[in-house]
């Protein structure tokens, strides 16, 4: 992209949207643990939150990152992100309740190591490498566990790979078959939620960057991503939850996809240099 | 990536050595690791991933991109992300690949192999057309005086005030070895974690019978499947950020870096493989 | 061997379906400014060249379109575990996917317009209402075409990969060949209009884009007419050919030599379409004929 970018401070600092997004997406996170111990799955919808977290934490490490002009595009640090995050995920997801914690270290320490090859290896050079791409696999990971706690009401390897019953109407009436195809490993939905997340990331700073770049105004979008993913998200995981638990997701998404879209509107409208609806291009000197 | 004047690559390659040293012995601990898990198949699983992820990396080295100034005909190579445009070439591979899963590694991984060669080949077919029957012009290489394949002179095809365009067939051919090593990589890392699988997933689930290894098949396929693309796109943007976004092809001075993306990668892989593995295993659950 | 005849029938159809998804796709990316053509719709404003194109960089086209088809991918799965109608399914996957498609194109277009207000680039808001819609359509038409063809090579060609890989694959897959073969005509054809035809573009002429059209002012919808005629029709032909070839070479000869025969086609394939090229390449250096004399080594 040809835009140069431009260190812009003041806002919030970076540390602080760190912690208070790593706090906030392990409470939420662990708050879908109510499903187990009230036997519902009324609290998935706390998955879809952590993830939301844990977006608006990544972006805000990917504009500390890009800032420093990585070479490539700003989408491959939303690849890497998720492509080391989904590995750490889903072997810690086999600890039981201790799978987001064992999610945090395992992440940090492959993407020290990834950051670490790829500043002194490849010689990147640039002095935040390793704590972004640490930080970059944990929200890869902490999303996509997120998001499978929304969808599957349930971090556990077990449950991610339980398979469904499927009732099929067949000639011979109504039959009842469980296969593994129907669960989400073995259907693979990681694989849409990987995505769902890579781009959610990666937007925020890709669509604000420039010259007029404010923090408000990318956070925002970046929350409003987390919830356009979790609106999909939740219905997604309609198959798998029960169906109550599943609207409920779906309406706590849609009122925070809306409440954010409308607010990142008028954040937009704030900052643009005119606000104009059919006309045309103003006469400028010079030109 | 600058539309008027990308980072010039400096012809000398630096090495950090402390920092490579630190990667070997890194890569040499995941090895010992994976051995002392007393898994048969698990450490032979990890090279074959680390082997994948090198090839991976080394194939993006091929590929012709030439990222936004080529779009606009001022830079020779393909108009698109580097990183993404071999991940669709070794993800074609690797379809073509898991297809053939069935008929052993070795036929799987060259049919994967040719997979992404034959997706390179079409699209810098086509990116050709464009250039020549769409814009008018030929394709010109801005780094090298002459096709190292063909012979052909190349700075008199340049157009004014322009780095080249098009791609002249070095980086033709560049392309599809880079789709060839990218969809056979790929397709590598996905044979050795589906076989490490199929063999221990069953038994981890408490299931011996034959029926229930069959059943538990597709969660093979998917874990198998989801870690290669996540190996896959892991190497192919460290190869990116190797050769920071844009490359020629093979005679470009760029890509004498590839050696220190070759030790990148093994670690990543190898990492990721380690972890990959560690699924398999009866630890945690 | 009704196998076969079944298997080549869904071959062919699939491959329409990617031709189709193909000139879709490209379309889709250059009315929206998508792909790298977007660096200069965002350098114009910087020169001084105040704008009406939109300018929606999601990310690049392989990215968007590999979440764009996993997406719809993964919704089409989970109707179809919930006891849905396939066609259905797919319509209903790709309608909401599109849906997301659309609030993405809107929040990059306010978000990159935005933080170019120092140099006066204006939001135009007609753009947003008219613009939008049109990308939507025709990202469903790429979308559902995909994620059909997936459906296909699933269930009728039995590929083990289920249905949301399969999405991922081919969405990036035909992103990856949209904007390698449609980038360099928007780019170069259509925003440097006002250049020279058969010559690149002088780096010194970079964001002076064209911004006026016969009458009035130039707007996403005149690019996607211009680009639709060749760029767009290549990149159908582009995926076309690879989903087309892949599963052609797969189908008619992976019983061949166990596994070998598909090797062999594949690798006469990659030939043929080296020999084309090599030919089309010297057509060209002596047609266009050499710009300036030759440096006398």
């Amino acid at each position: 992209m040809t835009v140069k970018v431009e260190v812009v401070e003041g806002g919030v600092p970076h540390s602080k949207v760190m912690i208070v997004g790593l706090i906030l997406t392990i409470v939420c996170i662990y708050l879908t643990y109510l499903n187990v111990l009230t036997k519902t799955e009324l609290f998935s919808f706390f998955g879809g939150l952590a993830a939301v977290a844990a977006l608006t934490w990544g972006s805000s490490t990917i504009k500390v990152l890009c800032s420093y002009g990585i070479g490539t595009g700003v989408p491959s640090a939303g690849m890497v992100s998720f492509g080391s995050g989904v590995i750490a995920m889903l072997f810690a997801t086999k600890f039981g309740i201790l799978s987001p914690i064992v999610a945090v270290v395992l992440a940090a320490v492959i993407g020290a190591i990834l950051g670490y090859v790829a500043n002194r290896v490849i010689a990147m050079k640039i002095p935040v490498m390793v704590k972004s791409l640490t930080e970059l696999a944990m929200v890869g990971s902490l999303t996509l566990m997120g998001f499978t706690a929304l969808i599957t009401g349930s971090f556990n390897f077990s449950a991610l790979i339980a398979p469904n019953t499927v009732l099929t109407i067949t000639s011979a009436g109504l039959t009842a078959t469980t296969s593994y195809l129907t669960s989400y490993i073995g259907g693979a939905l990681i694989a849409t939620v990987f995505l769902l997340g890579a781009i959610a990331v990666q937007h925020p700073f890709n669509a604000c960057l420039g010259p007029n770049w404010t923090q408000d105004r990318m956070l925002m979008l970046a929350v409003e991503c987390g919830f356009i993913s979790m609106i999909v998200a939740s219905l997604m995981s309609m198959p798998f939850v029960r169906i109550d638990a599943a609207i409920i997701s779906l309406i706590v998404s849609i009122i925070g996809w809306y409440y954010t879209y409308a607010k990142y509107f008028e954040l937009s409208k704030r900052d643009a240099a005119a606000w104009l609806d059919l006309s045309p291009i103003p006469e400028q000197e010079g030109h | 990536m600058s539309a008027i004047a990308g980072p010039k690559s400096s012809l000398s390659v630096e090495y950090n050595a402390v920092a490579i040293i630190v990667s070997l012995i890194i890569l040499v601990l995941i090895i010992a690791a994976t051995f002392m898990l007393g898994i048969p198949m698990a450490l032979s699983a990890l090279i074959g991933i680390i082997v994948g992820g090198v090839l991976i990396g080394f194939g993006v080295h091929f590929v012709p991109v030439g990222g936004a100034p080529a779009a606009m005909g001022q830079a020779p190579g393909i108009a698109t992300g580097v990183a993404m445009l071999a991940g669709g070439a070794g993800l074609a591979g690797l379809f073509g690949g898991a297809w053939a899963a069935s008929q052993g590694l070795v036929v799987a991984t060259v049919t994967g192999a040719i997979g992404g060669g034959l997706m390179m080949a079409i699209t810098c077919f086509f990116v050709n057309v464009i250039y020549v029957f769409g814009m008018g012009v030929p394709a010109a290489s801005g780094k090298v005086k002459k096709d190292p394949i063909t012979g052909d002179t190349q700075p008199e095809f340049k157009s004014q005030g322009t780095e080249g365009h098009g791609l002249p067939f070095v980086s033709f051919v560049g392309g599809v070895i880079g789709g060839i090593f990218g969809g056979g990589g790929g397709t590598l890392v996905y044979m050795m974690l589906l076989g490490l699988y199929t063999a221990t997933l069953p038994k981890l689930m408490g299931s011996q019978s034959v029926a229930n290894s069959v059943a538990i098949l597709p969660i093979a396929v998917s874990l198998a499947g989801v870690f290669a693309i996540g190996i896959f796109l892991v190497n192919a943007v460290l190869a990116a950020y190797n050769i920071t976004g844009t490359i020629e092809g093979p005679h470009d001075p760029k890509f004498k870096r590839f050696p220190r993306d070759i030790i990148a990668s093994a670690v990543a892989s190898g990492l990721c493989g380690f972890v990959a593995i560690l699924i398999a295993t009866s630890i945690g659950m | 061997m009704e196998n076969i005849v079944l298997g080549i029938g869904i071959t062919a159809l699939a491959g329409a379906l990617a031709a189709v998804a193909g000139a879709a796709e490209d379309t889709e990316s250059n009315i929206g400014s998508q792909g790298d053509p977007n660096s200069q719709v965002q350098l114009a404003p910087q020169m001084g060249y105040i704008h009406r194109i939109f300018n929606k960089a999601v990310a690049g086209e392989p990215p968007a379109y590999g979440l764009w088809c996993a997406l719809g991918a993964g919704l089409t799965w989970a109707f179809l575990a919930m006891q849905l109608n396939a066609v259905l399914a797919i319509v209903l996957g790709c309608a909401i996917t599109i849906f997301v498609q659309g609030v993405y194109a809107t929040t990059a277009y306010l978000g990159r317009t935005a933080s170019l207000a120092k140099f006066g680039q204006p939001v135009y808001i007609d753009i947003l209402k008219s613009m939008t819609s049109v990308t939507m359509a025709h990202a469903f038409v790429a979308v559902f075409c995909t994620v059909t063809i997936c459906y296909l090579m699933n269930s009728a060609l039995g590929h083990p990969f289920p249905l949301p890989i399969l999405g991922f694959i081919w969405g990036i897959a035909l992103g990856a060949a949209g904007s390698a073969t449609g980038n360099p005509y928007y780019g170069k054809e259509r925003q440097y209009q006002n250049q020279k035809f058969g010559a690149g573009v002088p780096i010194a002429a970079s964001g002076n884009i064209v911004r006026y059209a016969e009458a009035g002012v130039r707007n996403s919808l005149d690019n996607g007419w211009f680009t639709a005629k060749l760029g767009g029709a290549a990149s159908g032909l582009c995926f076309g050919f690879i989903v087309f070839l892949e599963l052609w070479r797969t189908v008619l000869f992976e019983k061949v030599g166990a596994g070998w025969g598909a090797i062999v086609v594949g690798i006469l394939i990659i030939l043929v379409f080296m020999v084309v090229d090599r030919f089309i390449e010297v057509w060209a250096r002596k047609t266009y004929g050499p710009y300036t004399k030759p440096e006398e080594a």
